[in-house]
């Protein structure tokens, strides 16, 4: 098997004497899709927020494309390669929309301006909001911020998309135009991992499950067997939970 | 309505009893009234310079001492906090009196001949002192903006620096621009004591001319109108940014 894009090794956390994160380990290859879902406290969203060091981890080691994510890792440099998209948008309210997408490329990979906003239009098209780019993340629905935080991401060209379940904070008629936006970069063959609830999305998209729940790893597996026979308690219940209405 | 009557009331009577109000001594339509009037306008300049050049430095100064006590590390933040409640405890006037009298000694013992005017040793007081509160100001300014912003500024790359520079600061300028401009107008007032050390400004001119003409009474009127004047317009100057700052931010 070829080095995988992310490899987390026996990854644990502690806020404080909580123990957030215990002894996680996952690979994910290149071009791969990987969804994460579980329930709320479980640590999944840590999960991704240590990858990309926005959290640190206590123990056990954390690779990124062969190159350790450690103590002398800082957020930044990993913004370079890996993209990621909250739950909560997180764009920048005092900049336009095509501010949004230009400044990381501008300042953190020194584009010119006119390279940079050729780029963001390329990609706003792409999750197809051409039209906003004048605007301020105020002006536009909450399913159309998420979508210009998307673009914001794939502008820095990244090698792996992280989301921090990017859909939980939208009114549910816009849910869907975000997990379009998101099946579309998908079969794109992008290197993806996906914390969220929607189990469609997970089952049109993914090529390995995983169920978190207390901090650890339950259960890991390709959608087709993981939700037509999930083996643990825990993940039956959890699915039966969340499939059920 | 009714205060202002009763001292349009008394300023009246004033005229008929020397022993109250004798609004000759800054009546500009008279030569002396008129000499007194510009004597006493006269200092506004240097308030005016000391003010603003004080103030400079203090947003300069406080800048630099909040950013340490944003650090991670509690080595920088205790910087912060070590400068903050220092100066913040000293009172104004002890201060300038170890900054004009003290300094310059320190300097020569330090084998360097740094004389400190009445000026130089206003401003350098104000700037100082006025600095431990605009660097709390910018601390929660900053800190006010939500953590997601610097997190999505690091996911696009950008150093702590750059997300400061790029991201926070054009935000919590907006928090932090009302009370900075408090400050500005408490500076203004806290010049008066350069009076003090001799510094020719609005203040001591009111005092030289008391000493002269015996009218205290007018003199600190005027005085305080001065000052007055001096507020209102730096408020509307204020108003006016925050509303051009406003319109700009107005898509949110």
């Amino acid at each position: 098997m070829s080095e995988p894009a992310i490899r987390l090794d026996g990854v644990s956390k502690y806020f404080g004497d909580f123990q957030v994160l215990r002894e996680v380990s996952m690979r994910v290859g290149t071009g791969e899709r990987v969804v994460i879902c579980g329930p709320s406290g479980s640590g999944k969203s840590t999960v991704v927020r240590c990858i990309n060091r926005l959290e640190t981890h206590e123990a056990g080691v954390i690779e990124v494309f062969g190159r350790e994510v450690g103590n002398r890792t800082t957020p930044e440099a990993l913004g370079r390669e890996i993209g990621m998209v909250f739950q909560q948008f997180n764009l920048f309210p005092h900049l336009s929309v095509l501010d949004n997408l230009t400044l990381g490329p501008m300042k953190a990979l020194g584009l010119s301006r006119r390279d940079a906003e050729e780029r963001a239009m390329a990609y706003l098209t792409r999750v197809r909001i051409p039209e906003q780019a004048g605007k301020r993340p105020g002006q536009l629905s909450g399913g159309q911020q998420q979508r210009v935080a998307i673009a914001r991401s794939l502008a820095m060209e990244p090698k792996v998309l992280l989301f921090d379940e990017p859909t939980s904070a939208l009114d549910p008629e816009m849910i869907a135009e975000v997990l379009d936006v998101m099946i579309d970069l998908a079969e794109d063959g992008r290197t993806m991992i996906v914390v969220t609830h929607e189990m469609g999305f997970a089952r049109k998209v993914a090529d390995q499950m995983i169920f978190m729940d207390a901090g650890e790893i339950v259960e890991t597996g390709p959608p087709a067997e993981f939700f037509a026979a999930p083996k643990s308690k825990r993940c039956q219940t959890f699915l039966s939970q969340i499939l059920s209405h | 309505m009714r205060p202002l009557l009763l001292l349009a009331l008394l300023a009246l009577s004033g005229c008929a009893s020397s022993q109250s109000w004798g609004w000759y001594v800054i009546d500009p339509t008279t030569p002396q009234g008129w000499t007194n009037v510009k004597f006493l306008v006269s200092g506004m300049w240097a308030t005016i310079q000391i003010s603003v050049i004080a103030a400079v430095l203090s947003i300069t100064i406080g800048l630099l001492v909040a950013l340490p006590g944003l650090s991670d590390r509690w080595g920088w933040r205790a910087v912060n906090r070590v400068y903050v409640e220092f100066i913040r405890a000293i009172p104004l006037l002890p201060m300038l009196f170890w900054v004009f009298y003290g300094l310059p000694i320190v300097f020569r013992s330090m084998g360097v001949n740094i004389p400190i005017d009445p000026f130089w040793g206003a401003i350098i007081t104000l700037a100082i002192s006025d600095s431990a509160f605009t660097a709390e100001i910018y601390r929660a300014g900053i800190q006010s903006i939500a953590r997601g912003q610097s997190e999505a500024a690091a996911t696009v790359g950008l150093s702590r620096w750059q997300a400061m520079r790029y991201v926070i600061l054009p935000q919590a300028i907006r928090r932090i621009l009302p009370p900075l401009a408090n400050q500005f107008i408490y500076i203004v007032k806290m010049s008066a004591f350069a009076s003090v050390i001799g510094m020719q400004e609005l203040t001591r001119r009111a005092n030289e001319l008391v000493v002269t003409e015996y009218r205290p009474l007018e003199i600190y009127t005027l005085l305080i109108l001065e000052y007055l004047v001096l507020v209102l317009i730096i408020s509307a100057g204020v108003r006016w940014l925050e509303r051009r700052m406003g319109a700009d931010e107005r898509g949110r």
